[in-house]
């Protein structure tokens, strides 16, 4: 391969990070506030790409149905995650703080029997919408143009998170709460809601992370295991309930992942995870270190 | 016996504790007061190696120990019980002070023998002397709040300590448990010669128990002296007492 | 206590027996059900004695069975060094994740070690031309004297209750007590004088081997391994076997995994859906029966004997 060959690659590569990022960035919210590595988190993915395949095929080949997929889908899993918080998590709050980890991990293992029994077990795919297909020209080098938008949307979301979390009364009180829940709640917020709130906004965030990667992979069952690792080492080098972190942490999985698979294609995914014992060994406590 | 020096600690640019001087002799029971957050669980968690400083010096018996590691400062002879309720909750009250022991006698990596057969009798004269014989086969999580922390000052009493540093030992106890407990502090240091170190919001009981009492306001040590030198102080009564005097 | 170890002799009779009267599945089944039970006791060292969130447990069963049944296959080496190698290669396993994970705080040690097990299971699952990749290495030979369903029952049972004791001392042992402390209160033993870090290191690999020498005995009875073995979802199972049976008891990771083995053997037969099932067991276990049926059973012979002294 020769060297624009590879940088292309690379480009390619970075906008899945994007993806990557987004659902990130969600456990990192559910991480840092709710204080739960959410295994069902993938599953929220996962459903997300499935619910988005759905909606595109059918509304049939019109040149909406990708965005009713995107906007839908998301809001979609954001309704289950609610129910989900209301009717399981919220009960686990004052107990044992292991039997909240193991819900996780029974949940996404009901949840992801549920996909299969709703979708089957059969490869789904979709192709990416009209007006993103071929590709454009990116300094010199030629870029599938849904891969141009994944790596504007990531940013984006970045920014739109870092704004609500700084910026927003919303944002402010949960990471007071995060903090510090008993304080928080003394002076009258209502905590139970923040952490509804905020768990519905990081699965929205795993939905839409799903619609998002649908038209490039092969939609199946089992790529909420594959990613679910991903993220817990992308939240574990970033520094926990840190967005920028999260951020960081993707890109270096991303870099790691493209380049090793380059090198070594058969072992290439032990690359993200040297990196990641490497940042361990340096940084104990993750790149960034959680400011909430 | 254990001398602190100009200590210091910055929790990003807020001195928690801001030029801390104490100083412990033998045999004596110290009470270090001050007003909430002027510093005093920090600045114990600073002797005990629980938090490093950021400047300053704690020496004990002569040698500096600034920093060291808890369990090494513990095996130096300081044990210490904590502010809230710290016990092993799933364990018997039997086996909570059974397992200082076990640390105390470098026991702890014994994996074959069976542990109900040691230090039966040093464990059973321990829960004596603070009266908790009787409960000795609860589970201490079923223990009353006032037991629990009487057990705290058992399990710090089992590696048998030069010097016992107690955060708080009556917090949250009703008025006669707090009664036993001074009377186990008085117990404590005259029958079995222990030196204390210990910190309270409670006046009564600093100004019964202590021979000497260090003040503390916003992290600074205003004076170290005897209940009457330090219930006399102009600076003391301006930060703290008010009108006691 | 005369009590308990009356039962205890009863069912190591009926154990002993049982091949002689019961058809040859059924040896089968309780073979299996033996080495899983060591399994799933061996997790409850780490997680249910120590409260380390040991979440990809099955790593170690895998690496076990995987040591064990490549040193039969591909080299000379005599069995019992192949039976040796198995649970040895656990225990270094144990040890490189262990002192990577201990870095962490609880939480992220759970979930660094399911990303690094993950690492392993995908290595195992890809390297076709050692491993055998996702088919996994069928038909392992093994001595003649436990080749057949009755002699790899005994030697199953013998390892099973050999380890099971040692096990068992060790949870009543000093050390077995200092683990529980550190469970209890890590804060309060540091400032006993007691170094946490490398007491929970040990438990990790005590963890670590005998969860390997159940892999090992795997192979034995199965003569098989796969990469199935050291998946995630096999580690949720071992999680649902501690949690079901009872995690703060000895027994109750046995009793759980005797359930969820017979469990799975008859319905995992029948329905695709095997993942689903456990999932609802373990959310039903954690809303209404979080002490476990180890408890359960406690609870009931107690009240039992309470009536009868009244």
């Amino acid at each position: 391969m020769n060297y624009s060959g590879i940088l292309t690659q690379l480009i390619v590569g970075l906008s899945r990070t994007m993806i990557l990022f987004i659902v990130s960035s969600g456990m990192s919210l559910i991480l840092g506030v709710l204080r739960i590595p959410n295994v069902a988190h993938g599953s929220f993915y996962m459903i997300g790409a499935f619910l988005s395949y759905t909606i595109a095929s059918f509304l049939g080949d019109v040149s909406y149905s990708f965005w009713f997929g995107i906007a839908l889908a998301p809001i979609i899993v954001g309704l289950l995650g609610f129910f989900l918080e209301r009717v399981f998590f919220s009960y686990l709050y004052e107990r044992e703080h292991l039997m909240l980890l193991l819900l996780t991990f029974g949940l996404a293992s009901v949840l992801g029997d549920l996909v299969k029994l709703i979708w089957g077990a059969e490869y789904r795919s979709m192709t990416t919408p009209v007006f993103l297909q071929g590709s454009s020209e990116f300094f010199g080098l030629p870029v599938p143009n849904y891969n141009l938008f994944l790596l504007f949307i990531g940013p984006a979301i970045a920014i739109l998170l870092w704004f609500i979390f700084n910026k927003t009364k919303f944002g402010k009180i949960a990471r007071a709460a995060a903090a510090d829940k008993e304080m928080v709640s003394a002076v009258g917020v209502n905590v139970n809601l923040i952490f509804s709130l905020t768990f519905v906004l990081g699965c929205i965030l795993a939905g839409l992370g799903g619609a998002l990667v649908a038209p490039i992979v092969n939609i199946s069952l089992g790529m909420d295991h594959s990613l679910i690792m991903e993220v817990f080492l992308i939240v574990i080098i970033g520094g926990l309930g840190n967005i920028w972190g999260a951020f960081l942490g993707s890109l270096i999985f991303g870099i790691t992942q493209s380049f090793g698979i380059l090198i070594w294609p058969q072992f290439g995914i032990i690359f993200p995870y040297l990196a990641v014992v490497i940042v361990l060994l340096i940084r104990p406590r993750g790149l960034l270190s959680s400011t909430w | 016996m254990l001398t602190v020096k100009d200590l210091y600690r910055d929790f990003k640019g807020f001195m928690a504790v801001n030029g801390a001087n104490l100083e412990v002799t033998k045999g004596e029971i110290v009470a270090v007061i001050g007003p909430n957050g002027a510093g005093k669980t920090t600045l114990f968690n600073l002797i005990t190696g629980h938090l490093k400083p950021t400047a300053g010096i704690v020496q004990f018996k002569g040698e500096d120990i600034t920093g060291l590691a808890p369990y090494k400062i513990c095996r130096k002879g300081i044990s210490r019980s904590f502010q809230i309720v710290n016990i092993f909750s799933k364990l018997t009250v039997f086996e909570n002070v059974q397992l200082a022991l076990f640390s105390k006698y470098s026991k702890t990596f014994r994996m074959f023998s069976k542990a109900s057969k040691y230090f039966i009798d040093e464990t059973n004269s321990i829960l004596e002397k603070l009266g908790l014989l009787e409960k000795k086969d609860l589970n201490s999580e079923l223990l009353s709040h006032g037991d629990q922390k009487v057990l705290e000052i058992a399990i710090a009493l089992a590696s048998s300590p030069d010097l016992l540093i107690l955060d708080e030992p009556t917090a949250g106890m009703a008025p006669r448990e707090t009664e036993r407990c001074i009377e186990l502090i008085k117990k404590l240091s005259k029958e079995y010669g222990l030196t204390i170190l210990f910190c309270e919001h409670d006046m009564k009981i600093v100004f019964n128990i202590a021979d000497r009492i260090m003040v503390m306001v916003r992290g600074t040590t205003i004076i170290q002296g005897r209940p009457e030198e330090v219930r006399c102080n102009e600076l003391v009564q301006k930060a703290y007492l008010g009108d006691i005097c | 206590m005369v009590k308990k170890s009356i039962i205890l002799i009863t069912i190591f009779t009926v154990l002993i027996v049982l091949p002689l009267i019961v058809p040859r599945f059924y040896v089968y089944l309780t073979s299996i059900i033996l080495l899983t039970g060591l399994l799933a006791t061996s997790l409850n060292i780490a997680i249910g004695y120590c409260g380390i969130y040991q979440f990809h447990h099955a790593i170690f069963y895998g690496l076990g069975g995987y040591g064990t049944a490549l040193v039969i296959t591909k080299t000379n080496l005599p069995y019992y060094i192949a039976f040796i190698v198995g649970p040895i290669v656990a225990v270094l396993f144990s040890l490189i994740i262990g002192l990577i994970c201990m870095r962490l705080t609880k939480l992220y040690f759970g979930m660094l070690q399911i990303s690094l097990g993950s690492l392993i299971w995908a290595v195992v699952y890809r390297w076709y031309s050692f491993t055998g990749g996702d088919d996994g290495i069928h038909g392992i030979p093994v001595p003649d004297f436990i080749a057949d369903a009755k002699g790899n029952y005994y030697f199953t049972l013998f390892v099973v209750s050999i380890s099971i004791f040692i096990l068992y001392r060790i949870i009543n042992s000093p050390f077995g007590k200092t683990i529980q402390g550190i469970r209890d209160n890590p804060i309060r033993t540091v400032s006993l004088g007691i170094n946490i870090n490398v007491h929970k290191l040990i438990v990790l690999l005590i963890a670590g081997f005998f969860g390997g020498v159940a892999g090992m005995l795997f192979v034995v009875v199965d003569n098989a391994v796969f990469p199935d073995m050291m998946f995630w979802t096999y580690s949720l199972e071992i999680l649902i076997m501690v949690l079901l049976g009872g995690m703060y008891t000895f027994w109750g990771p046995f009793i759980g995994a005797i359930i969820i083995v017979t469990l799975r053997t008859y319905l995992g037969s029948i329905t695709q859906y095997w993942p689903m099932i456990l999932g609802l067991i373990l959310i039903f276990v954690i809303f209404f029966l979080p002490q476990g049926i180890y408890a359960l059973i406690e609870n009931f012979v107690k009240g039992k004997a309470h009536n009868a002294d009244s």
